[in-house]
C-alpha cells in the first residue's frame, strides 16, 4: 500500500478480547500540520498511537508513514520520527544531559552533529540550568520537559506526542505548547494527542475527535464548530424569571435549550448575528434586572457534546 | 556503538539495586558461609584437619581370613579417618547411632557391611571406605584365582593401605570438604548475573517499560541493542565474579586452583550464561515483568541448590541417580568446571564444560533474539 498522505490509516481496527479499542479507525494527516487526536480517557488515542509506531499488533487495517508502509523493522522511517511518550521514558540512573544525548545517539552516529543538537534541545526545553541533574531530581514539569527533549532531540520530520502535557503545572504546560508550535515552525509535522480541549485548540491546525476508536469528526477547529447548531452560550446571573417569561425566552430566534436554576439562566443559541443584543433587549423590554452576563462562542467540548450527548471529560 | 557501549556501562553501575544482587549479594553469602563452618577444615586448601567419623566395629565371633582382614584394614583406619568407639554389643551400637553419638556401623562377618542412619558427607566418607576394602578385596579373589603365586606380592604391596591409597587427587590437591560449597557459590554468583541481562531487558520491551517503547522505535536494530547489552553486561559481570574469586581466596583463604588463566576462562563464560539466561527470560513477551522476576530467581536459586549451594552432596546424588541433569545444569556444569581445574586437573573434561556453557549460552541468545525480533505485542 502507499498514500501520498504523509500518514495515512485506513480502516484500523485493534481488538482486546471482547473490547474493540479502534473500530476501522481513519485517518490522513498531511506535511506541516499540527494534528490533534482529540477524545476523553479510554477513547482509543494512544492505541493508535502505538500502532502507528508498529508497536502494537492490529487485527485489520493499514498504517503508511511518509508514503511507505510501517513495520517493526521500518528503520528508514523510524530515524524521520520522534515521540513523545505519556509517561516519562528517561533513565534515572543517567543525568539531563547524559539521557538527552543517549537518546541522540539512537539516531545520529556523528559526534559533532550529537553535541549540537544535544545542547539545542537544551535550549529549546529551558533545561540549561540542570543538565547535570538525574531526572528524580526534577520537578514534575521538568521532567516532562526533559521527555520531550529525549524525543525531539534528533530534529525529526514527525513528532508524536502523546499526552505530553499530563500532570504539568500551568507554566510549564504553556512552555511546552509554545515548544511544540515553534517545532512546527521549523518543519516538524506533529501529531498531538490529549484531552484538554483548550490545548487542542490552541495549538493544532487540525482535529480529529475520536470516541470509542472510531473517528467522529475532522476539521480545523471552526470548521468543527460548524458542524453543530450551537452558536452562542449566554448565561446571566441574579435574574428572577416566571414561567410565562421563560417560555417567552425559549421563544426567541434562534434559541434551542434553556436552563434556570438558582437565579441563573444559561441559553443555548444556534449560529446567528446579535444573539446576545436579541436577548438583552428583550429583558429590558420586560423590565428584568439581571446581574452578570457571560457570552461564549461555542468550544471544543460543545462540539463532543453535541456529537456524543457526553462532556469531553465525563 | 561505543556511544551506546559507553551509555549502558554507565547506566547499569549506577543501579545500585541490581549491582547488588550481581556482586554484592555473593560476597554476604561467601563470608556467611565461612562463618557458619567455622573451623572445619576451612583454612585448609591442602592438608587438613580433618575430623575423624566416629563408627562401632561389631564382630560376629568368627576368625575367618576374611573378617581378620578386615578388621585389619579398620585398624588401619583408625585415627586417620575413623574413631572406633569401644562399643562391642550391637544393641548398644543402634542406640549410639540413633543418639547421633556415632555416625556409622561396621560389621565385621563374611561379607563386611555398614549400617548409618542418615545421609551426609560423613556417611559417605564411610560408605567409600567398605567400598574401598571391597574393591581390594576383590582384586585378592581374582589374584587368587588367576595367579594364586602372585599373592603374597600382591598382599604385600595392599598391606598398608595407606601405601595404595594416598589421601592426593588426581590433582595433587587435597579436597577440602568445604570448597563444593564455594565451587556453588561462584556458579550461584555466575547465575545471578541473570538479574543484569532480565532487567536490560525490560529495557527493550515496549509492553513492559516507556523506556522499552522508546528504544523500540528508534531505527537502532534491535539485535544491536542486544549485542551491546550482552557485551557491556558480560564485561560487568566478568569483573563481579573476579571480585567474588579474589575475595574469595585472598580474603576467605578458598583455593579455587592455582591455574589463573583456566579461572579467568571458567568465569568468563560463567559471566556470559548468567547474563544470557537473564536475557533469555527477559525477552520472552508473554510473560508478565512480576513472573520474568519469580523465573529469574528460580532459574538462579534452583541450579544453584541443584549444584550443592544449600546442601553439599546434592550434585553428588545427582551424578549418581541422573547425571544429565548435572550435564545441562549451568550451575552444576561451572562447578564441575571448578572441580577439574582446582582439584582433578582433567582438562578434557575442563573442556567439555567449557563447550557446554557456550553452547548453552548461544542457544540462550537465540532464544532471546527470535523473542524480540519484528515484535509487535497484544498489549501495551
Amino acid at each position: 500500500m502507499a498514500s501520498n498522505d504523509f500518514i495515512c490509516i485506513e480502516n484500523l481496527v485493534k481488538r482486546y478480547h471482547d473490547l474493540v479499542a479502534l473500530d476501522h479507525l481513519n485517518l490522513s494527516i498531511q506535511e506541516g500540520e499540527v494534528f490533534g487526536l482529540l477524545g476523553p480517557n479510554g477513547s482509543g488515542k494512544t492505541t493508535a498511537i502505538n500502532c502507528l509506531l508498529a508497536l502494537l499488533k492490529y487485527d485489520k487495517g493499514s498504517i503508511s508513514i511518509f508514503g511507505q508502509e510501517m513495520h517493526p523493522d521500518s528503520y528508514d522511517i523510524k530515524k524521520d520520527i520522534g515521540v513523545v511518550m505519556q509517561n516519562v521514558a528517561v533513565f534515572e540512573q543517567m543525568s539531563v544531559r547524559e539521557n538527552i544525548d543517549y537518546f541522540c545517539g539512537l539516531y545520529i552516529r556523528d559526534k559533532a552533529a550529537r553535541r549540537r543538537l544535544v545542547d539545542e534541545a537544551i535550549e529549546f526545553t529551558g533545561l540549561e540550568d540542570f543538565t547535570k541533574m538525574r531526572p528524580k531530581k526534577l520537578s514534575g514539569g521538568l521532567l516532562r520537559r526533559l521527555n520531550i527533549a529525549c524525543g525531539i532531540v534528533h530534529k525529526p520530520r514527525l513528532i508524536i506526542m502523546d499526552e505530553p502535557t499530563v500532570a504539568v503545572d500551568p507554566q510549564s504546560r504553556n512552555k511546552i505548547l509554545e515548544g511544540i508550535l515553534e517545532l512546527n515552525r521549523q518543519g516538524s509535522t506533529i501529531i498531538y494527542t490529549s484531552h484538554y480541549m483548550e490545548e487542542v485548540e490552541q495549538i493544532c491546525s487540525r482535529i480529529a475527535i475520536i470516541d470509542h476508536g472510531r473517528v467522529l469528526a475532522t476539521g480545523t477547529t471552526e470548521e468543527l464548530k460548524q458542524m453543530i447548531k450551537t452558536g452562542d452560550s449566554i448565561t446571566i446571573e441574579g435574574i428572577l424569571l416566571s414561567p410565562e417569561i421563560l417560555a417567552a425566552i425559549r421563544g426567541l430566534p434562534h434559541v434551542f435549550d434553556l436552563t434556570y436554576e438558582e437565579q441563573v439562566l444559561k441559553i443555548r443559541l444556534g449560529t446567528a448575528k446579535h444573539n446576545l443584543v436579541r436577548v438583552l433587549n428583550f429583558l429590558q423590554e420586560h423590565d428584568i434586572t439581571f446581574g452578570r452576563v457571560f457570552s461564549e462562542l461555542p468550544t471544543l467540548n460543545d462540539v463532543f457534546l453535541e456529537i456524543t450527548g457526553k462532556e469531553l471529560r465525563d | 556503538m561505543l556511544h551506546l557501549f559507553k551509555y549502558r556501562f554507565m547506566q547499569t553501575m549506577r543501579d545500585f539495586s541490581v549491582m547488588f544482587w550481581a556482586l554484592a549479594f555473593p560476597l554476604i553469602l561467601g563470608t556467611l558461609f565461612y562463618l557458619s563452618f567455622g573451623s572445619l577444615g576451612i583454612e585448609s586448601t591442602g592438608d587438613s584437619s580433618w575430623d575423624t567419623v566416629k563408627v562401632a566395629v561389631i564382630r560376629d565371633g568368627s576368625s575367618s581370613e576374611n573378617h581378620k582382614a578386615f578388621e585389619k584394614f579398620l585398624e588401619q583406619m583408625d585415627g586417620e579417618i575413623l574413631d572406633i568407639q569401644d562399643i562391642s554389643d550391637e544393641s548398644k551400637a543402634l542406640d549410639a547411632l540413633t543418639d547421633e553419638k556415632i555416625l556409622g556401623i561396621f560389621y565385621v562377618k563374611e561379607t563386611p557391611s555398614l549400617t548409618v542412619s542418615k545421609n551426609g558427607i560423613h556417611e559417605s566418607i564411610l560408605t567409600s571406605v567398605l567400598e574401598t576394602y571391597n574393591r581390594n578385596a576383590a582384586i585378592f579373589r581374582e589374584i587368587a584365582m588367576t595367579h594364586p603365586d602372585r599373592l603374597p606380592d600382591a598382599a604385600a604391596a595392599m598391606e598398608d593401605y595407606r601405601q595404595t591409597t594416598a589421601e592426593v587427587s588426581l590433582g595433587g590437591k587435597s579436597m577440602n570438604p568445604n570448597s563444593q560449597y564455594f565451587f556453588a557459590l561462584v556458579a550461584y554468583a555466575c547465575l545471578s548475573g541473570a538479574f543484569l541481562g532480565v532487567k536490560s531487558s525490560f529495557d527493550s520491551q515496549a509492553n513492559l517499560t516507556a523506556l522499552g517503547a522508546r528504544r523500540s522505535i528508534t531505527p537502532t536494530h534491535k539485535l544491536k541493542l542486544i549485542l551491546v547489552d550482552l557485551m557491556v553486561l558480560c564485561m560487568i559481570h566478568f569483573v563481579n565474579i573476579l571480585v567474588l574469586c579474589l575475595y574469595v581466596t585472598h580474603v576467605l583463604g578458598i583455593s579455587l586452583g592455582d591455574n589463573p588463566g583456566a579461572l579467568l576462562l571458567v568465569d568468563l563464560m560463567g559471566s556470559m550464561i548468567g547474563i544470557c539466561l537473564g536475557i533469555a527470560i527477559g525477552s520472552i513477551a508473554r510473560l508478565s515483568f512480576g513472573m520474568k522476576m519469580g523465573f529469574t530467581v528460580l532459574f538462579t536459586l534452583f541450579p544453584g541448590f541443584l549444584a550443592g549451594l544449600m546442601f553439599g552432596n546434592t550434585k553428588n546424588i545427582i551424578e549418581q541417580n541422573c547425571p544429565v541433569i548435572n550435564r545441562i545444569n549451568p550451575a552444576a556444569v561451572l562447578s564441575d568446571a571448578f572441580y577439574c581445574m582446582g582439584v582433578y586437573y582433567d582438562m578434557e573434561r575442563f573442556t567439555r564444560c567449557l563447550v557446554i556453557l557456550a553452547f548453552m549460552s548461544i542457544l540462550l541468545l537465540g532464544i532471546a533474539f527470535l523473542s524480540i525480533r519484528r515484535e509487535r505485542y497484544d498489549s501495551i
